[in-house]
């Protein structure tokens, strides 16, 4: 098989599901409040980045099920990765949570490292990390292909939101895809 | 013959393209709605049905044989010419391109990959001869009272599949389409050396040495070669009858330091005894007749067809 680059899709959506991602940051940025910005647009904005985000990624796994853009995942290997979301909130959501809003460069300053970490989190395919997801009760597996030196076979290794407690190798699973690198099975 | 899979119990239908790369063939899935999933289960339950309405007893593939268009045959998966197909039916997580499509021409067949409920897998495919068709056509539609062309690309899927995959057999409905999508010509060539080799330890007295370098030039040699070893009846040949028969059907072979040498212009009927298509038949008493078979098929001690 010839090698290609593989061009990751749904940009847009990975975008707004990283924004989902990050929305507990927005929580506890409204409660904290600040001395610069008036409540009001301080406030709408939060709310705003909380709920619109959100909304989309609840609209993106409705509209999976809609299209019934399913498919079939043969695993090799998998780990369950829970340990990300602590990395997640030491790396993003506690540092930034800190910062105080006394003067417009801290508003740029803290605007410019969220933007980093959006495109992190966009480029590096973490868009599946979301508190969102641990409070309904789903894991975040990362299922690696088998090794059965078939030259078809996809390489590429997938994150699949789950509610199973364990994942073997060898399984066929059934799952709902969120964008081209990240899985949701709703029914275990 | 059997299907290894639930048609009417499908939970997950995936569609995807081979396509012609300058580093070789590639083959990637693409998403599509449930709409165009229900439309590619219509096809494959409508392949299904032509192949019964066929056959209920289909013959195997043989690559020597001159099939019709459209004939139920089926080759077992574990075949060496099911290579290129079993690679693609035995694929797991096939990588997702969503600009597949977006060079047609580049585009050879396409495919759906089913899972039934009992998590058996059928592969269905196509050889893309419409998606390239639409290339060189205009559509038109109906807007309002006058006709105009489809400003946007369209492709057009067609109404049954070329041959069915499931765990056990390669469901055949055109042998041509097979033949193209598995790239048999290319596999048939490059088995010359192997099928050379198995049929050569069989008849040891027999030189090949010619006759490997013809069969690496011409395909249909190549084929005879190939339906001559999956036949797996060369071990107890006699020499003798070998001899008389292609004397008898006007195949002239020499005879050097005990090994029998056949001319270059008597291969191809040379490996046609061989393939047991050439015969004589003497019903008048004094007139014997020479035939060569286009298509034939053993019989038992019956008559019926094996």
């Amino acid at each position: 098989m010839a090698n290609r680059r593989h061009s990751e899709g749904l940009k847009a959506a990975r975008l707004l599901m990283v924004l989902s991602s990050i929305s507990p940051l927005f929580i506890l940025w409204g409660i904290r409040g600040n001395s610069l910005i008036p409540d009001r647009y301080f406030l709408t904005f939060c709310a705003l980045m909380v709920v619109l985000p959100n909304i989309f990624l609840w609209m993106r796994v409705k509209t999976a099920r809609k299209l019934q853009e399913k498919r079939e995942i043969v695993v090799g290997a998998a780990e369950d990765h829970r340990d990300h979301l602590l990395v997640y909130l030491f790396a993003m959501l506690l540092p930034l949570y800190a910062i105080d809003f006394r003067a417009w460069r801290d508003v740029a300053t803290a605007l410019v490292a969220l933007g980093f970490i959006v495109f992190l989190f966009w480029h590096l395919n973490l868009h599946y990390m979301n508190v969102l997801f641990a409070a309904l009760g789903f894991r975040v597996f990362t299922v690696y292909p088998p090794k059965d030196n078939n030259q078809l076979t996809g390489k590429g290794s997938y994150a699949l939101i789950t509610r199973r407690v364990n994942i073997s190798s060898g399984e066929r699973l059934i799952a709902y895809r969120l964008s081209d690198t990240v899985y949701m099975e709703t029914a275990a | 013959m059997k299907l290894e899979f639930d048609l009417s119990n499908i939970s997950v239908t995936e569609f995807g393209v081979g396509r012609d790369e300058d580093k070789g063939q590639s083959f990637v899935a693409i998403l599509v709605d449930g709409q165009v999933q229900g439309a590619l289960r219509e096809m494959a339950t409508t392949t299904w049905e032509a192949m019964e309405a066929d056959s209920d007893n289909p013959t195997k593939y043989d690559p020597s044989e001159k099939h019709s268009g459209t004939e139920y045959l089926y080759l077992p998966l574990g075949e060496e010419l099911a290579a290129s197909v079993r690679e693609l039916h035995q694929a797991a997580n096939l990588p997702l391109e969503a600009q597949a499509l977006s060079d047609p021409t580049a585009v050879f067949c396409y495919f759906a990959r089913m899972t039934d409920n009992k998590k058996r897998r059928l592969t269905a495919l196509r050889r893309a001869s419409q998606f390239k068709g639409l290339l060189k056509s205009r559509l038109i539609r109906l807007v309002s009272d006058a006709l105009r062309l489809v400003d946007d690309r369209v492709f057009k899927i067609d109404n049954d599949f070329d041959l069915l995959i499931d765990s056990k057999n390669i469901h055949i409905l055109r042998p041509s389409g097979f033949e193209f999508a598995g790239k048999l010509q290319e596999a048939i060539r490059a088995a010359v050396p192997q099928n050379m080799k198995a049929i050569q330890r069989d008849l040891t007295y027999v030189d090949f040495e010619n006759i490997e370098a013809y069969a690496r030039a011409h395909s249909r040699a190549a084929r005879y070669l190939a339906s001559i070893r999956s036949q797996k009846e060369t071990k107890d040949i006699d020499k003798a009858a070998l001899k008389k028969l292609c004397k008898n059907t006007g195949v002239d072979v020499g005879e050097r330091d005990g090994k029998l040498r056949i001319p270059d212009e008597q291969i191809m009927g040379f490996l046609e005894v061989l393939d047991r298509r050439r015969y004589e038949l003497e019903l008048v008493k004094g007139s014997p007749e020479r035939f060569k078979a286009a298509s034939r098929s053993k019989i038992d001690a019956a008559g019926e067809a094996k």
